[in-house]
């Protein structure tokens, strides 16, 4: 069968087991929403027909302000009229071959903004099934170079622990991806989907839906609604710094002791000022919540990483050197956003680090932390 | 005769001394707290926080609320923990230190004697002379 030749031809490739690793790399569906009805029970398919479901898919473009008018890059178009990232050879190529990347995680956020802003609980546990079918059978079986964040719906997490259990156990699945809602990580809702990450030995990718501040229920950051999209970008990391707090204050990492959770596409400066004031606050509140046994940095630095981009970039670059170093050199994982525009490409990317540091981030932690061979 | 490198400064009748609650004894520009703890021991403490220098004796002497499984809520040791009145830091009457710090900040202690029903601080001969005397020990 095609499939497994191409898997073994795969296998062993150097470029797998020494090219970077790219954590946060987005691909979209080749026909939008119809690209899922295949994937789906003939009755749901008919109701999301019935419904115009694949015009109403891109009902938040209208929040968005991109500097050239659309979130991907129209240079990664794979040909005209086709939105990058949605061909998976054109992406081997332009994206891996021609940045020494030897493994991606694709992250697909327009199928889990489908489940968590777009669909009703019901609905949204038919499209995360469908969109995980989907790239297992069309895009995995290309590359063994690419490897697949698992959508779950998250306004279900029982409903989102079966999915993970039913396809999380394939071996170009890296991680779960958890499209985020209004309900801080710590709370216990989010317990059966830690139990089965868990139990698959799988981390939880926590990544902007796109909605964040748009509606009731989404993630607000702090002070009110947002009137822009620059706004709302900028703020984004807020909502990160509380759901890093929330985890860890509320014992999660004590209670699912296996538990690793990548905060990909927040950047990696925001989590310095929450880990310096969260070692503070506990020395005089842990009171509160013994089952932080000790110091929240130690929690960081044993169960999250950060994806790198998109990179801050100060006056004097060497600031930054300063900053990896006191979030932990182990602990950041290197992503490009590719087809976004927003991205951060391999060669421009943390020049100023010492090769050693460099080569953790680029290739090393990222192979760790989501068990990647 | 040798002279002594120590000298004592009375703090009070034995008696006097309560669990929970510090005596201030200031001198110069010594500044200690003695309590009693529930096993009988006499502690005298700097009266200085080693975090921001609050005067961490007028903290409340009270329990801990030990590491737990996530949810439970234990307590314990009752009467041998110093909270200081500024941040909150919790030290541990017994030994001086931190709790639950991996590189624990540590409380001065001073040592004490009986006699006659009499409490003593022992404390280095001109010690209430010398301005911040004690930083270095502490």
């Amino acid at each position: 069968m095609s499939v497994t030749s191409e898997l073994e031809r795969g296998t062993g490739s150097p470029d797998v087991a020494t090219g970077i690793v790219d954590c946060d790399v987005h691909p979209l569906l080749k026909q939008g929403f119809a690209s899922l009805y295949p994937y789906m029970p003939l009755a749901w398919r008919e109701r999301f027909e019935r419904k115009r479901a694949g015009q109403a898919a891109a009902g938040l473009i209208m929040r968005f302000a991109h500097p050239n008018g659309f979130i991907v890059r129209e240079d990664a178009s794979p040909r005209d009229g086709e939105f990058a990232g949605s061909d998976p050879h054109f992406l081997v190529s332009d994206l891996l071959d021609a940045n020494d990347i030897g493994i991606c995680a694709l992250n697909s956020l327009q199928t889990g903004a489908m489940c968590a802003v777009l669909a009703s609980a019901d609905e949204s546990l038919i499209i995360a099934s469908a969109a995980n079918d989907y790239y297992i059978e069309e895009w995995l079986p290309i590359d063994r170079r690419l490897r697949y964040a698992i959508v779950v719906p998250s306004q279900d997490p029982n409903a989102s622990a079966s999915e993970i259990r039913r396809v999380g156990k394939h071996s170009q699945i890296c991680a779960v991806a958890v499209p985020p809602i209004a309900i801080a990580l710590g709370n216990r809702y989010w317990w059966p989907i830690y139990e089965a990450a868990q139990e698959l030995d799988l981390p939880i990718f926590l990544h902007v839906t796109g909605a964040e501040g748009i509606y009731a229920g989404a993630p607000m950051p702090a002070g009110g609604l947002p009137d822009t999209y620059i706004e709302r970008y900028v703020t984004l990391s807020q909502a990160a710094e509380a759901n890093l707090t929330s985890l860890i204050m509320n014992g999660i990492f004590e209670r699912f002791p296996r538990l690793r959770v990548l905060f990909v596409e927040y950047g990696f400066v925001w989590p310095l000022p929450a880990m310096l004031r969260m070692d503070r606050l506990w020395r005089g509140l842990r009171h509160e919540v013994p089952w932080v046994k000790k110091s929240p940095i130690e929690y960081v630095a044993e169960h999250v990483w950060f994806t790198t981009q998109p990179i801050e970039e100060p006056a004097d670059p060497r600031d930054l050197e300063r900053i990896v170093k006191m979030i932990g050199v182990d602990n950041l994982c290197f992503s490009t956003d590719y087809p976004h525009w927003d991205n951060d490409m391999p060669m421009q990317s943390l020049r100023m680090l010492a090769p050693a540091d460099r080569d953790k981030i680029m290739r090393q932690n990222a192979r760790n932390v989501l068990r990647l061979s | 005769m040798a002279i002594p490198e120590r000298e004592e400064i009375l703090v009070g009748d034995a008696a006097e001394l309560v669990e929970g609650k510090f005596k201030i004894i200031k001198q110069g520009t010594l500044n200690i707290g003695v309590t009693r703890l529930r096993d009988g021991t006499i502690r005298a403490v700097r009266n200085r926080c080693p975090h921001k220098g609050a005067a961490i004796c007028k903290g409340i002497i009270g329990g801990t609320w030990p590491p737990s499984a996530p949810g439970d809520l234990a307590y314990d040791r009752e009467g041998e923990i110093l909270v200081c009145p500024w941040h909150g830091f919790e030290y541990d009457l017994k030994t001086g230190d931190e709790l639950y710090r991996k590189v624990p900040t540590r409380l001065r202690f001073y040592e004490v004697i009986e006699r006659e029903r009499k409490i003593y601080l022992l404390v280095a001969r001109g010690a209430a002379d010398t301005q911040d005397s004690d930083a270095s020990a502490a």
